[in-house]
């Protein structure tokens, strides 16, 4: 009788302690930690670091710890999927064309972020599309890659042509034109092109409206918008128009250099702004042309897209209620602190956020001293961010770009003659490495 | 008679218990993984869903010509670098053990740095120095060396040479050391007794120094020839990720990249590396032999 008692006692006392011990991580919305990964903390990184900073203000018990984690990030995650989630943060940033093959091959694995109550009208439809399956949606849209055509005026200048003469409309066959007289008067190539990497033919593939990937996800390399970009391409490098350069830190200071440069320009997106900007001595030099179009392509725009991220929440988070919170009313927030944050980012690191409120801004209409004529950057890029034709991914994105990146570097070696030979080339490759 | 078998059983039962921590380990570490991956291999798996294909991981395989491919850059990497890198090892250690007199600690360090340096930080500095327009280029266009800039990273013959260099590079100055141990090794009398006899330096190299190091030799080969099997970071770094078009790629970095960077195809992944452990195997049962044939 004794003993029942106690014990009675006992659990009485105990259940309430065990009970909030727990609960103890998810007990308040508004306290304990998160961890959040992304790559560059002068862009993404710097990003977060703000959105943190205005949820902080608001609910000083949260911490949010942002980490650079500038290698292999992606490799990192699946290490801790595989490992149920050891190791992993609890919010993390990924490419939007990576994320398509996290979501088929870890189901599960992330939070449904509609059901906790996202309203995703408010995000652009581009970028809710490859985070969504079904029913659930799993991020939140962080930044656009809508591309321009960056031009240093002074090259222009002296190759006698003026900023005017890359106009909304112009299609690559005039800028082909353009850049012999540039390589004529000045010997300089038009346009950095880097070597290693994918971006340049997906920003024109993109700018077309036409996609790598079939409705039923199989590859398609052999459609005109390839072979005509693959053309082009070609045509630039046999006429001396492309500075190739090898890997990403090449490419940055062929272009990017204060008194002389190795080529007059370069296509990317937005988020390049930033790296411009670290060359204070280059104000008053760059200016932003629309992306040349292709000819003959019905849903072709002189706007294109490259790179952009989102963020993702892991289901295996134990501060699941706190990360929800924070991302709603930040990134996902209509609060005046919440758009004056999208509205800093932007000026500061050039961070164009794909939250549909945000554009109200004032410094998305701003004129921006740091271009040539005081172009108001990020009020065009805004304008052409509206443009973008969708993009289809398919989680054998990485395996297709790779495929045809190794047949283009092959076109530049001179190992593969004609656009069939690469467009060939390419789909053994993908069917190899893919298994499809 | 009973008491010694108590004794003995004693003794076992101890020294089971003294290796119980270490076949733990094993079978943690070592069995279940073994075991394991047999399974692996018949699953088509991607992520965290999994699908039964029997050899279709296998039969995959055979099509697949950049696996093979990427092998053939490990023995070509093997066959070409290791001896040179080799030769070049012994003629150094040969030169600071009795060919200078000063500076001989000096001249060590220098050639031992390279492999005691970061992997990473040495990769992205032959990135800069290698560049079309980079330091090397403009240094022997200047010296008039070559006539024009060598694509050292983005041609795929140069590209291969690139890693050959490099590997050089950070390996000659680690087996140097175990030249000069076995150069240290050797009695000085014998070189007495053939100067004696009237040898010229190149004779005694060839006919003393030579042959008494042929088991450093064997062993610089062997440890060489295991690190070749498994060259990963200089083609994913210096070359980009074994680029230019593939025309670094080893089979080490395909292996990881269909685990890690393609689709998350781990069960591919899986029998690609049962293939690198049966070529793992016959190397070293190679090994084995050459090496158990000196000793006796």
């Amino acid at each position: 009788m004794k003993k029942t008692g106690l014990i009675c006692l006992l659990v009485f006392l105990l259940v309430p302690t065990l009970y909030t011990f727990a609960n103890g991580e998810d007990e308040g919305a508004a306290t304990g930690e998160l961890t959040v990964w992304c790559w560059d903390p002068n862009f993404n990184g710097y990003s977060m670091k703000q959105a943190a900073a205005v949820y902080t203000a608001q609910n000083p018990d949260a911490t949010i710890n942002v980490v650079d984690i500038p290698e292999n990030i992606e490799a990192k995650i699946e290490a801790g999927l595989q490992a149920g989630g050891v190791g992993l943060p609890d919010i993390s940033l990924f490419q939007d064309f990576i994320i398509e093959k996290f979501l088929q091959n870890y189901p599960g694995s992330f939070v449904d972020l509609k059901a906790e109550g996202i309203d995703y009208s408010q995000f652009a439809p581009y970028k809710v599309g490859p985070m969504s399956e079904g029913e659930s949606t799993y991020g939140i849209p962080f930044d656009t890659g809508a591309t321009g055509f960056f031009l240093r005026t002074e090259v222009l200048e002296a190759a006698g042509l003026a900023p005017e003469d890359f106009y909304e409309g112009m299609t690559w066959a005039e800028v082909i034109a353009l850049g012999e007289v540039v390589k004529a008067k000045t010997g300089k190539a038009l346009i950095a092109y880097d070597n290693t990497s994918f971006d340049f033919l997906r920003i024109m593939v993109q700018s077309t409206g036409e996609q790598f990937f079939r409705a039923d996800g199989t590859v398609d390399y052999d459609t005109p918008a390839i072979k005509k970009s693959l053309g082009i391409l070609k045509e630039m490098n046999e006429k001396g128009l492309l500075y190739m350069a090898e890997g990403w830190n090449n490419w940055i200071a062929a272009y990017n250099g204060v008194d002389d440069v190795d080529a007059a320009g370069f296509i990317n997106g937005v988020w390049i702004v930033g790296t411009l900007k670290s060359q204070p001595e280059n104000a008053g030099k760059w200016m932003v042309a629309p992306t040349p179009r292709l000819d003959g392509f019905e849903k072709g725009r002189n706007a294109s897209n490259n790179g952009g991220s989102s963020w993702y929440v892991f289901s295996t988070t134990k501060a699941k209620t706190l990360a929800v919170d924070f991302l709603q009313n930040t990134w996902a927030g209509t609060s005046p602190e919440a758009l004056d944050f999208y509205n800093r980012i932007l000026k500061d690191a050039g961070a164009m956020g794909t939250f549909l409120p945000s554009r109200e801004g004032s410094n998305y209409q701003a004129e921006d001293a740091f271009f040539y004529g005081s172009q108001p950057v990020f009020k065009d890029f805004s304008n052409w961010m509206a443009q973008v034709p969708v993009l289809k991914y398919t989680p054998n994105y990485s395996a297709m770009r790779i495929a045809l990146n190794n047949a283009m570097q092959l076109m530049y070696a001179g190992d593969l003659a004609s656009v069939d030979d690469v467009v060939a080339a390419a789909a053994t490759e993908y069917s190899q490495i893919s298994g499809n | 008679m009973l008491i010694q078998n108590k004794y003995h059983r004693y003794l076992n039962r101890t020294g089971w218990l003294f290796i119980i921590p270490a076949l733990l380990f094993y079978a943690v570490f070592m069995l279940y993984p073994i075991f394991s991956s047999l399974f692996l291999v018949t699953q088509k798996w991607k992520g965290l869903t999994r699908e039964f294909v029997g050899l279709g991981n296998f039969v995959r395989m055979f099509h697949d010509m950049i696996f093979w491919k990427a092998l053939g850059h490990n023995f070509l990497f093997m066959f070409i670098q290791i001896p040179l890198m080799v030769f070049l090892a012994m003629i150094i250690a040969v030169v600071l053990n009795q060919g200078i007199r000063r500076f001989r600690g000096v001249f060590r360090t220098i050639y031992f740095l390279p492999c005691v340096t970061s992997l990473v930080a040495y990769s992205v500095l032959f990135r800069i120095l290698l560049q079309t327009n980079g330091l090397l280029n403009n240094l022997m266009i200047n010296l008039r060396i070559i006539p024009e800039s060598i694509a050292w990273l983005n041609d795929p013959f140069w590209a291969k040479m690139t890693i050959i260099i490099a590997l050089t590079w950070r390996w000659t100055g680690y087996n140097m050391v175990f030249f000069l141990v076995g150069l240290q090794n050797i009695d000085g009398e014998i070189y007495e007794a053939a100067e004696v006899d009237g040898a010229s330096k190149k004779r005694q190299f060839l006919s003393i120094t030579l042959p008494l190091l042929v088991p450093v030799i064997l062993f610089s080969l062997v440890t060489s020839t295991n690190g070749t099997m498994q060259l990963f970071d200089e083609p994913n770094i210096l070359t980009n990720e074994g680029g230019p078009a593939n025309a670094t790629m080893t089979a080490a970095l395909y292996i990881y990249r269909q685990a890690f960077v393609l689709n998350s195809d781990f069960g591919y992944a899986s029998a690609l590396s049962y293939v690198m452990v049966l070529i793992a195997g016959v190397l070293a049962f190679i090994q084995i032999k050459v090496l158990g044939d000196k000793k006796s």
